[in-house]
This record gives structure tokens, C-alpha cells and sequence, in this order.
């Protein structure tokens, strides 16, 4: 997956530096920032084909640390990453902090107990997290090394904190970039998408001892501000219904209304549909069988960033009868899943 | 010709999507940027490559401007637009 730095871009930069109508401070300090940048990029490129070749020659990666470290970063209403170091976050007077700091380890604990995975990069990388980022800033993200979240604007949406999901959906970004790697674009961009939206859900029912008939599938429910409640909207997309008018941002539901050039949160309907059918079809805890087989997809086969979505159902098809052989209704309801997705 | 419009696109909760009931939108004149912002605007609808869409979850953001040949558009990833374009959107439920 392209991970794009967080930088002016260089011809922006070079024509800073050059232009005469600036100060020569803001034109040395473009200048300055364009030879750094040039640098950042050379670092990130690195990393990013390390992080590739270890995965492709199989070699196990070496472990940080048993468990991931959790940190918490204030941005103070800035845009500035990461933020100031929270000191002891678990026990902040600022329950934003207290909020993530638990609930990213319980994630990590989630990975671990249901998943076996140390952290998001499975060697135990640290789990960094910034809060309080911009001014009721209406958005959370991963933006290649961390979590960034946004306190809403109190009305459309609250704390983006404030929805397990949405931590759940973030991390799971991140372990998407260190394993199957998609590309955030085309059908690899809606499977990217939904990975985060069904780990997301997965992690939010696991927290709740719900199983798969009894949980409401609905992402974003828990940071739905007071303006969208009034107007009837319950959640952000709807797995069990992509195009529910309950959502703020309904989606298809049919693999076959998906163009080019759609936005992921659009283009994951289908696969979320599929997961979250194949989950109601089987019944039980979601996490514990067609969950299991989602993470093999994910983790187990190395990069494949331009990956197809009948490809991706393909491969569930196929480890639905590897992996549950004795138990055809597996391998049943995953294919009643992708079915009804139109796959 | 001299305002820009701006649209913030996609992020977690799908800004703009088709069908989406959350939309952000404003403008701004380039009377009111500073030389720093303008150039930097200007640049972005030069450039044709802007690295990608950006990381999983990050906003996009639609800029089109008025020219002598009609309307001109450009879609970026959040990082590299200016603050004070940034700063010109509201969120708003329809």
C-alpha cells in the first residue's frame, strides 16, 4: 500500500523558496523543510520495501516487544503530529486519554487473545495515538505510523474516542498495511475499507459478548452527535444493510454498482455485506470461525495490494473448506455471504 | 475568477459520497490568502501528481477555480492543502 508523507509536496516547497514576493525567513525555511522532506521520503520508501521484502521471503518478524507499548499524544486543537506526550494516560484527568488508552490495549488484547497477533505489525510495534487533533475536526484516522483522532463538533459527531469501533477500524488499517498491504483505490481500496469496518465491528462485539444475530453490525453508532440522532440517523454505514437510510453515508450493497473512481467507504458495502451475511448465516461469535478465516485472508498469503474483490472471495471459499472441512456449513455460509454481495 | 470552492471529501464518516447526507463545502477569495497560500494554491492545480489518495481515512479536498477557459478542478489529499483553505469548510447534515 502507497503511504504518502504528511508534507508540503517539493514543487509546492521549491516554489516557496524561490518566489520574491515572500520574506527571506518563510524562503529559507522552505528551502530547509525541501532538503528534509527529501530525506523523510528516501527513509519512508526504505521502510516500506523492508517491511515488503521480509514479508515475501517469509521470514518471521523480530519482535519489538512481547506486548505494544501504548502512547497517547496531545495535539491541543492543532494539526501538528504527534501531539505532546501524555504522562500515565490510563490515569489522565482528561477522559479522551483515559478513553484511548484503555480501549487501544483492549484492541491489542483483542488481536492477541482471538487473533495471536502482537500488535499491529505483529512484532509488538507501539500503538501511538493522538487526540484532540484540529478544531472539532468531524474525522479519525491511520496515517501510515498512527491513530489520529478528531473531538467532533459536539453536533453532526461526537469524540471520534468514543466509538470502539471506530479504534478497532483505525488499528485494523494499520495491520492491513503490514500484511495484505492494499492499495486505498479500486476494488483493493473498498477491501481495505472493509477489513477495518468488519475487524472494527468484530472488535466492538467481542468487548460486548455479543454474537452475530444479537449485535447490530452498525459503525460509527456509539459517535452519532445530537443533530444526526434528532434527524434519525443511527450510524455511519450499515454492514447487516449498506443502504439502510438510517445511515449518514449509505452504500451499494451489489458488487455490480461498483465504478471506477469510487471512494472506499462507498466501495466496501459489498464486502461488509458479505462478512457480516456469512456471520448471521453461521451464527455463533463472529470473531470465532468466518473471523478467523477474514484474518487468514489478511495475513496469511503476504502483499497483494491491486487485489480484486472475487479474488479476495475466492480466497474465503477456498480456506472456508481448508480450514472447516468437517463443518460444511462454513464454507456454506460464506458463499451465502459473497452471494448476496453479488460475488 | 477570483474565488476558489472547496469540497472536503471522504474520511471515515464519507464526506460527499453519493448518497451521503454529510457534506463540507465553503470558498474563498484569493484576495483574502496570503502570497504564501496563494502560491501554494496555485501550485496544486499545476501539479499533476500529488502523491496518491492519501493515507486510509484522510480527507480529500475539491478545489475548482474560474479561468478565461472555463472551470478548473483539482482533487488532493489533506496534507498538502494550505490552512487556511482548510480552515474555510463547514461540516453541514442535509
Amino acid at each position: 500500500m502507497r503511504c504518502t508523507c504528511c508534507i508540503v509536496p517539493a514543487d509546492v516547497l521549491e516554489r516557496l523558496a524561490r518566489d520574491p514576493d515572500l520574506s527571506d525567513e518563510v524562503r529559507s525555511a522552505s528551502a530547509r523543510t525541501l532538503k528534509l522532506s527529501a530525506r523523510m521520503r528516501e527513509l519512508r520508501f526504505h521502510a516500506a520495501e523492508l517491511t515488503s521484502l521480509a514479508t515475501l521471503s517469509g521470514l518471521p518478524p523480530v519482535e519489538l516487544a512481547s506486548a505494544p507499548a501504548i502512547t497517547v499524544h496531545d495535539c491541543k486543537h492543532t494539526q501538528t503530529l504527534p501531539g505532546a506526550l501524555v504522562a500515565r494516560p490510563g490515569s489522565s484527568a482528561d477522559p479522551t486519554a483515559t478513553r484511548t488508552s484503555k480501549e487501544t490495549a483492549r484492541v491489542a488484547e483483542f488481536f492477541r487473545k482471538v487473533f495471536d497477533r502482537n500488535s499491529i505489525d505483529n512484532a509488538g510495534m507501539t500503538m501511538m495515538s493522538s487526540i484532540h487533533y484540529g478544531v472539532k475536526y468531524n474525522n479519525a484516522m491511520w496515517n501510515g505510523t498512527q491513530m489520529v483522532y478528531g473531538d467532533g463538533d459536539g453536533a453532526i459527531f461526537l469524540d471520534f474516542t468514543g466509538g470502539n469501533d471506530v479504534m478497532g477500524h483505525e488499528l485494523t488499517h494499520g495491520v492491513t498495511q503490514y500484511s495484505l498491504q492494499l492499495a486505498y483505490s479500486g476494488d483493493a481500496g473498498g477491501l481495505n475499507e472493509s477489513m477495518s469496518d468488519c475487524f472494527g465491528a468484530m472488535f466492538r462485539q467481542w468487548e460486548a459478548g455479543q454474537d452475530a444475530k444479537a449485535a447490530d453490525w452498525l459503525i460509527g453508532h456509539d459517535i452519532m452527535g445530537p443533530t444526526a440522532k434528532t434527524k434519525g440517523y443511527t450510524c455511519l454505514r450499515d454492514m447487516a444493510d449498506p443502504g439502510d437510510p438510517h445511515c449518514l453515508a449509505p452504500q451499494p450493497a451489489k458488487y455490480s454498482e461498483i465504478t471506477p473512481g469510487m471512494d472506499p467507504h462507498y466501495t466496501s458495502g459489498p464486502p461488509n455485506l458479505a462478512f457480516c451475511a456469512a456471520c448471521k448465516a453461521l451464527g455463533g461469535k463472529s470473531w470465532e470461525t468466518i473471523g478467523q478465516l477474514w484474518y487468514k485472508a489478511l495475513t496469511g498469503f503476504g502483499p497483494s495490494p491491486n487485489m480484486k474483490m472475487k479474488d479476495f472471495a475466492a480466497r474465503t471459499r477456498k480456506l472456508a473448506t481448508q480450514m472447516y472441512g468437517s463443518t460444511p456449513a462454513v464454507a456454506s455460509a460464506v458463499d451465502k455471504g459473497w452471494k448476496q454481495a453479488g460475488l | 475568477m477570483d474565488r476558489i470552492t472547496i469540497e472536503r471529501l471522504g474520511g471515515f464518516a464519507g464526506f460527499g459520497l453519493p448518497g451521503s447526507r454529510i457534506k463540507s463545502r465553503g470558498d474563498v477569495a484569493l484576495s483574502e490568502l496570503s502570497p504564501a497560500d496563494r502560491s501554494a494554491v496555485a501550485a496544486l492545480f499545476e501539479r499533476k501528481d500529488h502523491g496518491g489518495p492519501g493515507p486510509p481515512d484522510a480527507f480529500r479536498y475539491r478545489l475548482t477555480r474560474q479561468t478565461t477557459q472555463g472551470s478548473e478542478t483539482v482533487e488532493v489529499p489533506e496534507h498538502v492543502v494550505p490552512e487556511a483553505i482548510r480552515n474555510r469548510v463547514k461540516d453541514v447534515l442535509e
